[in-house]
């Protein structure tokens, strides 16, 4: 069935809902074409009531300034970088504990589990510091380790793919047991293929917290070469709080990774919200 | 599936185009020709007030500074060029870093002054509070010793704002501002309002508000005042009523702004947000939207918006000097310091000429006509290019000649503590959540709790 064909099913079956959910994706999509549209008005035109929609003057300064201003290009890899090595770090060590706390039975796991799950209610002005003092002590200030190693591990996204990990049948498990899999097996080949879906919104999840990340990379970061894109977007705010029409540009500029990953990701991260109800 | 594969390729090419355009990068490592590396000599003892060792400027010539600022946006950039042509000037390596916020860079720098890794000089609010907090008062000692810097040509206000618990000054002026009224002609004519001759007391900036609203008509939207930072506008006004705010007795710090006559002032308060004059609880950067938006007539805010809106606005833009309670306006100062942090004794020099050369009457002077703070020396208001920016923006008059009735209270640890209990009372009292006393009574207990707990 072809996608037009597909619209007017669903349509002359469910025209309320339909209508409805069309409403609520515009409602969606609005900010980002505010967005776009912000990013090329001048700044008369940003402040203008009631509000202009398109651009007087299509002002491609906006995206010159930025650049003129913050060393954006420096500042788009380094982020991209830190935030690929954290992602795929995060995931990777929140599977390993996701499947050892959740499939594994060890002394303490209880314990370590209330433990992980404790450190979700501390908010992270109050582990800066001493976490700042830590890596100074191992020489990682301004360093691209520095960034990424305080951040590799989280209990939110552990505790994202428990939740998921638990919903694999035990049968399929035993199954595995059967066939000769190690735990190492079980893993690789029954637990991470069936929950590729949760794994993939945990990745997302992991690398929107990532690329937003602000304040870390700002304490621990004082070299150009190591700054990331949201400082270099505080820059542009603070003080040009009147400038939104820069500060649109770099936005848009900073939020195609995302929209990217997004896209690769979306199908997965639809699967992810069919499976939840897989039972044996 | 045709036009998502489009779509994943146009924006992976965007991400291409973006990442390897032809834009050029301005990176702020201000390098020398020469680049030979500093000796590192023993750091100082905290609380030390030991003058240099004598240093010539030959002697500075490759040396390597660090220096983190909070300044952003078009201030930031003029700040690097700035920097970028002492480095020039004086053959001294600069290494620049944008500290963020000025909480951004209080954690900034407490953290790293816990190891020793602090910059040798920052730039941002309230910095006296890092040295002069540690006892480190090594700028008056250099003030002392060296001829590189008149205070007798700074501001006394502005002067006050760089010691600490009056002990002492431990800090340069740099990037000060103060409160301006600023409104929206268009919107004063519509109402019949003759700004040739503005109101100077609250009383009649009162009336005003009301002729505002009465011309306002079936636009709900319009409000007649608001402003960018409640609490320091709030400490003008406490000032301007005859409340010191704190008393310091041998540096005990008690907060007293709780008194009749402060009273006075938060009653006053309430009453624009009674007569719907002003919103309730729409202070910050929604206020100054709305101002933007011409949605506005009135808002208090930073000196350092003159340059920034300037030409910018859909309205014609004025400003008028704050109202007062008193017989003499009284303007409450915040903004920037310089502040000398080095632990390496063999930069002090250069860092001490640094700061001397951003904060002197040319430099200083150059920062405050385009970006809109003030400028920090007596003798700045002589020279041509203010008079001449004083001629043709009127915005710049009233900024500058609110200069002479501006002060600073006794910086303390506490003052960060003080700004927010004073915007929770007062989002108190906008919201009928008590009597303008008990917000007040509270806010000040509080505070002193604080105080005596640290």
């Amino acid at each position: 069935m072809s996608k037009a064909t597909k619209t007017k099913y669903a349509y002359n079956r469910h025209p309320a809902t339909f209508i409805l959910l069309l409403i609520l994706s515009l409602a969606m999509i609005f900010p980002f074409v505010w967005m776009i549209l912000s990013s090329f008005k001048t700044a008369a035109d940003v402040y203008q009531y009631p509000p202009r929609w398109i651009p007087s003057v299509w002002n491609w300064k906006n995206y010159s300034r930025v650049f003129s201003m913050i060393p954006f290009l420096r500042y788009y890899w380094n982020s991209i970088y830190t935030t690929v090595v954290e992602t795929a770090l995060q995931i990777i060590i929140s599977i390993l504990a996701a499947y050892s706390l959740v499939h594994l039975r060890w002394p303490g796991q209880a314990f370590i589990t209330a433990l992980m799950r404790s450190t979700m209610f501390v908010p992270m002005v109050v582990t800066m510091i001493p976490m700042y003092l830590l890596c100074a002590s191992l020489g990682l200030v301004d360093t691209y380790a520095g960034i990424i190693l305080p951040q590799i591990t989280t209990a939110f996204t552990t505790f994202l793919l428990m939740s998921y990990f638990a919903s694999i049948p035990q049968d399929m498990i035993d199954a595995a047991k059967l066939d000769g899999c190690g735990p190492t097996g079980i893993m690789m080949r029954v637990v991470v293929p069936n929950t590729k879906g949760a794994i993939a919104t945990a990745t997302l999840f992991s690398f929107l917290g990532n690329w937003k990340s602000y304040t870390w990379p700002l304490i621990i970061t004082s070299k150009t070469a190591y700054r990331t894109l949201p400082i270099g977007l505080k820059y542009l705010t603070q003080e040009s709080s009147s400038e939104y029409q820069v500060m649109m540009a770099a936005a848009v500029m900073t939020i195609l990774p995302v929209l990217i990953v997004f896209i690769f990701f979306e199908k997965q991260l639809v699967r992810s919200i069919t499976l939840t109800g897989m039972k044996s | 599936m045709k036009l998502k594969k489009t779509l994943k390729v146009f924006l992976a090419a965007l991400l291409v185009m973006a990442l390897t355009g032809g834009c050029v990068s301005q990176y702020v490592n201000i390098t020398t020709e020469e680049e030979t590396a500093a000796p590192t000599t023993k750091a100082p003892e905290p609380g030390s007030t030991e003058a240099p060792a004598p240093s010539t400027e030959a002697d500075i010539r490759g040396q390597k500074l660090e220096i983190w600022y909070s300044l952003s946006g078009a201030s930031g950039v003029l700040f690097e060029e700035l920097s970028k042509k002492f480095s020039e000037e004086y053959g001294v390596e600069v290494e620049l870093s944008y500290s963020g916020s000025y909480a951004d860079t209080a954690s900034k720098v407490s953290a790293a002054m816990l190891k020793g890794l602090q910059p040798d000089v920052v730039v941002t609010g309230s910095g006296q509070l890092y040295s002069g907090g540690e006892g480190d008062f090594r700028i008056g000692e250099l003030l002392k010793t060296t001829n590189d810097f008149d205070t007798n040509d700074i501001f006394e206000g502005m002067l006050d704002y760089c010691d600490y618990m009056g002990q002492g000054i431990c800090a340069l002026p740099y990037g000060i501002s103060t409160q301006v009224m600023y409104y929206n002609k268009d919107i004063l004519k519509a109402a019949g309002v003759d700004m040739t001759n503005p109101p100077k007391t609250w009383a009649e900036f009162y009336e005003v508000c009301g002729k505002v609203m009465e011309s306002a008509g079936d636009n709900t939207k319009l409000k007649a005042f608001d402003t960018y930072d409640e609490a320091w506008l709030f400490k003008s006004m406490l000032m301007q009523n005859g409340c010191e705010i704190i008393k310091n007795n041998d540096g005990k710090i008690t907060p007293i702004f709780n008194n009749e006559k402060a009273i006075e002032v938060a009653d006053y308060w309430k009453s624009l947000v009674d007569a719907g004059y002003m919103a309730s609880g729409k202070h910050g950067t929604a206020a100054e939207n709305a101002f933007l938006g011409g949605t506005l007539a009135f808002v208090a805010s930073s000196s350092n918006r003159i340059a920034r809106w300037t030409g910018t606005t859909t309205f014609e833009l004025g400003a008028i000097i704050m109202p007062s309670f008193g017989s003499a306006p009284s303007m409450a100062l915040g903004g920037n310091v310089l502040v000398l942090l080095t632990q390496d004794e063999s930069k002090v020099t250069a860092a001490w000429k640094y700061m001397t050369y951003m904060a002197n009457v040319e430099n200083s002077t150059t920062f405050a006509l385009n970006t809109g703070y003030l400028p920090t020396h007596k003798s700045a208001l002589e020279r041509q290019e203010v008079k001449d920016a004083i001629a043709t923006n009127e915005m710049y008059s009233v900024a500058f000649s609110q200069l002479e009735y501006t002060w600073a209270y006794t910086s303390f640890q506490e003052m960060g503590t003080m700004d927010s209990q004073i915007k929770n009372a007062l989002q108190k009292l906008e919201k009928n959540r008590g009597t303008a006393q008990e917000v007040l009574d509270t806010a000040v207990k509080k505070l002193q709790e604080e105080i005596d707990d640290n």
